[in-house]
């Protein structure tokens, strides 16, 4: 299985024009159980692998000095997926680069563990209106599911067990029964770091603890790809998705413990469309996510420059990082055409909220009218329809180079 | 900010450095679980590296332009050191008395070094540090997750173990690095202020434990209280490196009673001081002036007439005397938001729109959301 997956990787894009539908990634149609399905199941040699670019988070500055510098020149990153499902899971891996091996260990401050995550949209209604990448928006949540590798992590309160939590050496017991208290102890403590979360904009991102989001998530080091490999399997629907669609977007992201990643210190891809094999339909949504473009991007370049963009956004990676509003020197990268269009035209529609407002008291993105967010964007509706597109088709060129 | 504030004045001037707060927070919060490194109370000696290592060097706060500053982690091994233990079960034995890991930094390695030159100039003093519960904390600008909060009813600064997702950005964004991670559960903690005592009427363990008696704890609004009259009234407790823009609610009263210095021959320097004002200056701003002059004032004012309510406060003959907390209060908020009166009151995430089971049972149901926050 090794070898078949290894040959996909190098494969590139061939896969994704053999099965010609459009759509970034195809998901197989079997019959198995995939209800704990993971890297080592012979069905992952059935299906097919195709490419997903994953790009550097940029949006957002963080506020940590040596991760910011750690991740100023990042590249983007070539991850294969594939995808199967029955008539009750869907089930995904994802294959990515990364040269080192970084596990939590629950014994240092400063170390971050590689991992993973699978997004996806709670509604699809317009393919063209989905809800802003990474952390969703006000009125469009998305569920992601989280695997990270880390090892031995505790509850806080101990799974309830609050007698385990004091010190040992405040115990009134020894030898044996001392050995004991710590061997209860070390079993209270988790070496799988898989969470879900449901979020509807950025800072509302909640774990689902209450066990309504079944899901199952595997991940393991090749180390002669120097990659990683992990699948993450859950129901085609539940009370937060229906992915029982004939193509559903989804998105993923990869993080890299050594340079520090962490949640927006991560690589993502865009939506990406996923066309579920056999089912008829869903043209619309893989079009909104895999079309080609009718804008002009030299003309876009220059729009860009004359309607001032440059004032508030940072625009590529040579331009000065500007606290006025988000980044756009990755946007090519992890945003549908549907979503810049829709922020041209609408700014508020789909904030990032980005510095908190206490963090940048003195220029905020965005001011809250009625509990509803009013970006400080001007809104650029008036411009005339090729212009719009022209400025879309530039802002999908931005984005860091593979490798 | 919060409706109230609780706040905390240390008088310098009668700090020993004997750690009792130290030990009295550590035996209560920190001696286990993946806290051993951490020191929500600590004692460090200034001049000093103090701890964690340099962290007025280590960035966050902010601007003043109000924008969040970046800042940098500390490392366990090489900033706040290894918490190492004694292998006291082999001694029996007959084994030799080692530490079970190599002692190389900790929290007060440094202590009662100072600087200058002995007996000529040397001084130093000792610098108690808590988190400063502000009014405008870094930590909680930083957070991506709103998992750090401040409470209305006191002002004081938690985090929300449910939310927290370990991602140390909040430690970055402290200018005063009073935040920690844990590594084993994976999650930010910190100085709680003891609210559990607090809302029982009790001090917090590092002022209740006090040996010199150099901790006030009460409301800023309650002008009764000692913090009142040291913050407002006197104006003699100022807040530590105000300039990071956190609005610190713990307060110094400067120390302003050093010996004197020697010359070369030995001979007393009359007038001297031995504490540098520049560097009083440098860590209660350009306020320790008017402070320093108002306590020599009524020191003198004490000395001659024998009345001075600001030495009164300042002395604390009795213990009770240093603190005005108010237990009914808190049960009154508890009332008034259907809460047990024991429970941490924090409403906004409980029986979440998309969690069904709240992280504690005493919570009801989550009030409106805040503005820029949870939706």
């Amino acid at each position: 299985m090794k070898t078949i997956a290894t040959t996909l990787l190098m494969s590139a894009l061939a896969s994704t024009t053999l099965f010609g539908a459009g759509a970034a990634v195809n998901a197989l149609k079997v019959s198995n159980d995939i209800n704990t399905i993971s890297y080592a199941s012979a069905l992952w040699n059935k299906a097919t692998f195709s490419p997903v670019f994953l790009y550097p988070q940029t949006t957002i500055r963080m506020n940590d000095k040596k991760a910011n510098e750690m991740n100023a020149h990042n590249h983007a990153k070539k991850a294969m997926v594939a995808a199967v499902y029955n008539d009750h899971n869907i089930a995904f891996m994802i294959r990515w680069p990364d040269a080192t091996i970084n596990v939590q260990k629950g014994e240092s401050t400063t170390t971050y563990a590689d991992g993973f995550a699978v997004q996806f949209a709670s509604r699809v209604d317009d393919p063209n209106k989905l809800p802003y990448i990474g952390m969703g928006s006000q009125g469009r949540p998305v569920v992601v599911h989280l695997q990270k590798v880390a090892k031995d992590i505790y509850e806080p309160d101990g799974h309830g067990e609050v007698a385990y939590q004091v010190n040992r050496n405040q115990t009134d017991l020894f030898g044996k029964a001392l050995q004991a208290f710590d061997k209860k102890v070390q079993s209270l403590g988790s070496s799988d770091y898989e969470r879900s979360f449901i979020s509807e904009g950025f800072r509302s991102m909640t774990e689902i603890k209450d066990g309504s989001n079944n899901s199952y998530a595997r991940i393991r080091y090749l180390k002669k790809d120097h990659a990683w490999e992990g699948t993450l399997t859950r129901a085609l629907k539940d009370e937060y998705v229906n992915l029982n669609a004939p193509a559903i977007p989804v998105a993923f992201a990869v993080w890299d413990g050594e340079k520090m990643g962490r949640d927006g210190l991560k690589h993502l891809s865009a939506w990406v469309s996923v066309k579920l094999q056999g089912k008829q339909g869903g043209e619309a949504l893989i079009s909104a996510l895999d079309g080609t473009l009718v804008g002009d991007p030299k003309a876009g370049k220059r729009a860009v420059a004359a309607n001032g963009c440059a004032g508030c956004h940072q625009m590529t990676a040579e331009d000065a990082p500007n606290i006025l509003g988000p980044s756009l020197r990755n946007i090519g990268g992890y945003s549908t055409a549907g979503y810049l269009k829709e922020s041209l035209l609408n700014p508020s529609a789909a904030i990032v909220p980005g510095y908190n407002r206490n963090a940048h008291s003195a220029y905020p993105w965005y001011t809250v009218n009625n509990g509803k967010r009013v970006s400080a964007m001007t809104d650029y509706s008036w411009l005339d329809q090729k212009t719009q597109n022209d400025i879309v088709a530039y802002l999908q060129t931005l984005k860091a180079e593979v490798k | 900010m919060s409706k109230r504030q609780l706040a905390m004045v240390m008088d310098l001037n009668k700090c020993i450095g004997c750690q009792t707060c130290t030990v009295a927070c550590k035996t209560q919060w920190t001696n286990r679980n993946g806290r051993e490194y951490m020191y929500w109370n600590n004692v460090e000696t200034y001049p000093g590296t103090g701890y964690p290592k340099n962290w007025m060097d280590l960035g966050g706060g902010f601007d003043a332009a109000g924008d969040l500053q970046p800042g940098v982690i500390p490392n366990l091994e090489s900033d706040y050191g290894v918490p190492w233990d004694y292998n006291y079960d082999a001694l029996a034995g007959g084994a030799s008395f080692e530490p079970n890991v190599e002692p190389t930094w900790g929290p007060n390695w440094d202590e009662d070094e100072g600087e200058g030159i002995f007996p000529q100039d040397n001084y130093f003093f000792y610098l108690p540090r808590i988190c400063n519960h502000c009014t405008n904390p870094g930590c909680l600008s930083a957070c991506p997750r709103d998992a750090i909060f401040k409470r209305e009813e006191d002002g004081v600064v938690l985090v929300d173990l449910d939310r927290c997702q370990g991602y140390r950005y909040c430690i970055a964004g402290c200018p005063y690095k009073k935040i920690y991670f844990n590594p084993k559960i994976s999650k930010s903690e910190k100085c709680i202020l003891c609210f559990p005592r607090v809302e029982q009427g009790l001090p917090p363990a590092c002022a209740q434990q006090c040996v010199g008696r150099i901790r006030f704890v009460g409301f800023l609004d309650d002008e009764e209280s000692q913090v009142y009259k040291l913050v407002h009234k006197y104006k003699v407790a100022l807040g530590l490196r105000s300039d990071y823009g956190t609005q610190p609610n713990v307060y110094y009263v400067p120390p302003t009673e050093s010996p004197v210095k020697f010359d070369a021959n030995g001979k007393i320097i009359e007038g001297s001081d031995r504490i540098p004002v520049a560097e009083l200056e440098k860590l209660f701003g350009p306020e320790v002036h008017d402070a320093i002059k108002t306590l020599k004032s009524e020191m003198a004012k004490r000395k001659e007439t024998g009345e001075s309510e600001l030495m009164d406060l300042l002395i604390a003959y009795q213990h009770a005397d240093m603190f005005r907390l108010d237990n009914t209060y808190y049960q009154q908020v508890a009332k008034e938001k259907g809460l047990n009166p024991l429970a941490p009151v924090d409403t906004r995430y409980i029986a979440g729109k998309y969690t069904k089971t709240g992280h504690s049972m005493n919570f009801t149901h989550a009030a409106e959301p805040t503005a820029g926050g949870h939706h």
